[in-house]
Parts: C-alpha cells; sequence; structure tokens
C-alpha cells in the first residue's frame, strides 16, 4: 500500500512538473527536422494530435480521462531509459523516444536535437517499412507510417520483399501475351487463307 | 436554293472526315497499314495513354466498393481500404500513378500529334475530340484529387476553385459574375465542404467518365476511319499492317506498361514523394501545414500563377487553348520543321515547370 502510494504520489509530483516543463510539444526537434530534411513535419511525427499535445481535440491533454491522465504522468515520470511507457499524446515513436532515452537524457539534447538520431536504436524500424526509425526523423518521414519515406529506399525494401508476387506476374504478363501475339496471328494468316482461297476459286 | 446548298457543303464536309464508307472491318482494321519511320514510336502514344485509362476504370471500380464519398468518413474509408483490404494498399496506388502516367500519356501523345501535324485535313475532328479528351483527363485527375479528404487535397481544391472566381475581375460587365456562379456551382456551398465532395464524386466517377467513353469513341473510330497520319515529311521506310503487326506490338508496349505500374504501384507509395502532414485528415478547425500545392500535372500554369500577374496567366492560358483547340485551321499552313520547334518548346516548358517549377518560384520571391 504504501509503495504504491509513493509511486502514486511520484507520478503526481512528476505530472505537475512535467505539466509546467512540458506540456507543449518540443518545437526543437521539429526545426531540426524540417531544416535538416527541407520537407514540413508537424507534431504528428511524435505526437497523436497533428498540432501538438495542448488543447481539446481527440490526442490532447484537455481531452484525456482519468485512466489516460495516469498514463500520461507515468511517461512523464520515466526519467530513466528502459521503462515502458504509453503516453496517450504520444505515438509509437514519440513512446519509443521517451523508452529508449528517458525524458531526462531527452530534454537535456533539446537544444541539440541532432543528438537525437545518434542516441535512438539504430535498428529500430517501428512501422516495418525497411527504413530505420533514426533515418525517418532525418529525412522528416514519418517512423510510424509504413507508406511514408524515402520513395528509393521504400523501393528497395518493398522490391525485395515482393520479389515472388513481381517475378509471376513477369512470367503472367509475358505467357500472356506470348499466347495473345499468336492467336492474333493466327486469326490473320487464317483470315489471309479464306482469301487467297476465296480469289482462286 | 441556299439551304439545300449549304446542307450539301455539310454533308461533303463532314463524309470527308467521317468516312462512313469505311466504316468495316475490311477498312479499319484488315487492310489499314501503319508507317514505319523515325516517329513512329509516336503511334504507341494514344494506346498507352487508352491502356491506363482502362486501368483507371478497372481500380476505379475496385475502390468504389469501400469508399464513403463524406466528410466524415472520406478519409477514413481511403485510410481503410490502404490498411485493411486485402490487395488495398497495391489497387489504389495503381490507381494514384496510372492517373499520373494516363496525364502524361496523353500530354506526350498530343505534343507529338502536334509535332507530326496529325491535325491536318481531313484529321481535324479527331483532333479536336483529341483536345477535348485532354480537359476531361485534367478535370478527372481534378476532381479525383479532393476525394480522399486528406489536407492537401481540400485545400489546393479551394485554391483551384478560387483561381475560378478571379476570372471575373477580368471580364466585362455582367459576365464578371459567371465565374463565381460557376465556382459556387462546383463548390455547391459556402465553402469546401459536403456538397462539394458529392458534387466532385458524381464528375468523377460518372459524368466525366461517361463523356470521356463517348468522345473516346469517337476519337478511336476517326482514327481508324483514317488510319494513321504520315507524321513526317519524307517517305516512310516501309508500312505494316496494323493487324496483326502493329496490334501486336500495342499489346506488348501495354505489357510492358502494366509491368511497370505493377512494379511501381507496388513498391513505391504514391504519397512517398509529399511530406506526410498534408496527407492527414482535413480538419477545418486545425492548422494548415505547409507545402500545400495541386498535382504535378498542374504546375505548369500553378507555379506561373504564383510568380506573375493573373491576367498574363489568364490571356496566355486563353490563347494557348484557342490555338490548341483550333490548330487544324490555325496551322493550317505551317510547316511540320516549325510544328516540330513549338512542340519541342512547349515539352522543355512543360518539363522545366513540373520538375523545376519550385525552385523558381523562391528564386522569383526571393
Amino acid at each position: 500500500m504504501t509503495s504504491l502510494a509513493c509511486k502514486q504520489s511520484s507520478v503526481l509530483i512528476a505530472t505537475l512538473l512535467g505539466g509546467a516543463l512540458c506540456a507543449s510539444a518540443y518545437p526543437e526537434f521539429q526545426s531540426f527536422v524540417v531544416q535538416h530534411s527541407k520537407r514540413p513535419v508537424n507534431c504528428a511525427m511524435c505526437h497523436t494530435h497533428a498540432d501538438g499535445p495542448e488543447g481539446t481535440a481527440p490526442g490532447q491533454i484537455g481531452r484525456l480521462n482519468a485512466e489516460e491522465q495516469q498514463r500520461l504522468g507515468m511517461a512523464r515520470a520515466a526519467f530513466t531509459p528502459g521503462q515502458n511507457v504509453d503516453s496517450p499524446i504520444l505515438n509509437a515513436f514519440g513512446n519509443h523516444i521517451v523508452k529508449s532515452l528517458g525524458k531526462q537524457k531527452f530534454m537535456e539534447i533539446k537544444l541539440a536535437p541532432a543528438q537525437l538520431a545518434e542516441l535512438l536504436p539504430v535498428d529500430s524500424d517501428l512501422d516495418k517499412d525497411g527504413i530505420p526509425d533514426v533515418r525517418e526523423y532525418l529525412d522528416g518521414t514519418h517512423p510510424v507510417n509504413r507508406h511514408d519515406g524515402h520513395p528509393w529506399l521504400l523501393f528497395k525494401h518493398n522490391f525485395q520483399k515482393s520479389l515472388p508476387q513481381i517475378v509471376l506476374t513477369l512470367v503472367a504478363t509475358v505467357a500472356g501475351l506470348w499466347g495473345l501475339g499468336h492467336l492474333l496471328s493466327g486469326f490473320a494468316a487464317a483470315t489471309r487463307l479464306k482469301e487467297e482461297t476465296a480469289d482462286e476459286a | 436554293m441556299k439551304l439545300s446548298r449549304t446542307l450539301e457543303q455539310t454533308e461533303a464536309y463532314l463524309g470527308e472526315r467521317f468516312p462512313v464508307d469505311k466504316l468495316n472491318y475490311a477498312s479499319m482494321v484488315q487492310k489499314k497499314e501503319v508507317p514505319v519511320h523515325r516517329l513512329s514510336w509516336a503511334y504507341y502514344l494514344g494506346g498507352l495513354a487508352l491502356f491506363f485509362f482502362a486501368v483507371q476504370v478497372f481500380t476505379g471500380l475496385m475502390l468504389l466498393f469501400y469508399y464513403q464519398p463524406t466528410v466524415s468518413d472520406a478519409h477514413a474509408s481511403v485510410e481503410y481500404i490502404t490498411e485493411h483490404v486485402p490487395g488495398g494498399a497495391l489497387v489504389r496506388n495503381m490507381h494514384a500513378w496510372a492517373s499520373s502516367l494516363m496525364i502524361a500519356a496523353v500530354m506526350v501523345h498530343l505534343l507529338t500529334t502536334f509535332a507530326m501535324k496529325a491535325f491536318a485535313r481531313p484529321r481535324e475532328l479527331t483532333w479536336v475530340s483529341g483536345v477535348l479528351l485532354f480537359g476531361i483527363t485534367l478535370g478527372l485527375g481534378f476532381t479525383g484529387y479532393l476525394l480522399p479528404w486528406h489536407q492537401v487535397a481540400v485545400n489546393a481544391t479551394k485554391i483551384g476553385l478560387e483561381s475560378v472566381e478571379q476570372i471575373g475581375a477580368y471580364l466585362p460587365g455582367a459576365m464578371a459574375e459567371w465565374p463565381r456562379a460557376v465556382k459556387e456551382t462546383i463548390q455547391g456551398e459556402a465553402t469546401v465542404g459536403q456538397a462539394t465532395l458529392s458534387r466532385f464524386f458524381a464528375l468523377h466517377v460518372i459524368i466525366l467518365p461517361l463523356a470521356m467513353v463517348g468522345v473516346l469513341g469517337l476519337h478511336l473510330v476517326s482514327v481508324q476511319l483514317h488510319g494513321m497520319s504520315r507524321g513526317v515529311d519524307e517517305e516512310p521506310r516501309r508500312l505494316e499492317k496494323f493487324f496483326p503487326t502493329f496490334f501486336i506490338k500495342d499489346l506488348s508496349v501495354w505489357g510492358v506498361a502494366f509491368m511497370a505500374l505493377f512494379v511501381i504501384a507496388l513498391c513505391v507509395p504514391f504519397e512517398s514523394f509529399y511530406a506526410f502532414p498534408l496527407f492527414e485528415p482535413f480538419d477545418p478547425n486545425g492548422s494548415t501545414p505547409d507545402g500545400i500545392k495541386p498535382e504535378w500535372y498542374f504546375y505548369f500554369v500553378y507555379y506561373p500563377l504564383e510568380i506573375l500577374p493573373y491576367w498574363v496567366i489568364l490571356l496566355g492560358s486563353g490563347v494557348a487553348g484557342m490555338v490548341l483547340l483550333a490548330a487544324p485551321w490555325v496551322l493550317k499552313n505551317t510547316t511540320r520543321k516549325t510544328l516540330q520547334l513549338l512542340a519541342i518548346l512547349a515539352g522543355i516548358y512543360l518539363l522545366v515547370m513540373t520538375i523545376c517549377g519550385e525552385q523558381i518560384y523562391h528564386l522569383f520571391k526571393s
């Protein structure tokens, strides 16, 4: 009981502290990504809502119920890396950042947002699109949307993944065209023969 | 007396442009021959555009099974197709890629036909129907862009419709109100909303495809009646049978196009070329993301519109449109060399504006 009360009170303190410190998104990271990738990005890269955590829309702080507020508080209290976080205002990538770095380190690198790419696990690929999250962060593409990514990298990954389907389709297309070509040539030859026979007659 | 002469002249004119005596299998298929020369490759472009149109019809019908044309569900239904329907992402991607490829094929077809002076007598109607098909194709692109109801779709449509309204400022008297009336008719309400989506949906899936099929039928029959235009000043190297030789080659081009489309649609999501905030559901109360612009095939008019005064673009587009439509009469005596030069210049302009339009825009604005 005591430990639970202690945990709850630490969550409450962290919520209040965190709320004061970081109720808004971190625009430093967004500015860095825009500058680095030359692509417009918004808060949806890490947050649930495209306009960030502040507001009353779904996925924003003003709309959270008691259970979600508790999850938010626990996420904000995850100062050290390795803790499983499930913040309702963050998407899978946002939660992944907090889990990988811990809140403390994340806030430390706020003024050097390029470091985030160095500190995140290099092999993590949340959307399984073949492009590591770190690369997606630098490219300004969405780390949890498998349809968004550098077009060439997506092509390479999807081509390898779909090679059997591509080969089968190629074989079917070539065979179909070969058969159709011969069929049409046959029709033409038959018509010619018929004409010649009629002429001779 | 005068009326009967006019009727006779009209009959003779139409008879030459639409020779019904050739409306039989022997003339249109069996005896038809295709000239072989240095520009023969251009004869495959029309068929290629037709192939992509067929893909659009097929994939469009597939998408219709799931798409919901309401502002509340349109985006979610598109997302459902992409994420949950088996093969949905492939079908949707094929629809998106084929629309661009169809427009590209139509543009190149129009330019090469122009360069080959294929609009010359008696092919005037073939040409006019071709220009109309180009307009309908762009219309299909414009109306289809809105349907997923994401940020770039709605905001780009707003910009497009506002451009229509602006024309009124340059028209005299009561005509000044016409563009506004056109915009309101298309839009259906005060701003781009449910009425607009319903109208664009009707235009995209029924009205424009029906118009396309009608004009396309006329275009194809006309092409078959007159045969391929010679296209070059010199004598062709040889003539080849349309059926089966050219037809089989045409089918092979379709096969290559299908494979290219299949691979690209399977491997490269069309949206990956755009910033992801542009594909979030449209929120009238949310912020508008940066980078709103129309599809690439409108860049040739969009970027100049951003740089130059509106009246310059209006005048330029009006003159270009009129010349294009009336080419068989206006450019009757123009040589193929001049037409080729004009087509190359137009092609360079389209390429530069499509690929470097944004950079040119930033250059002018800085």
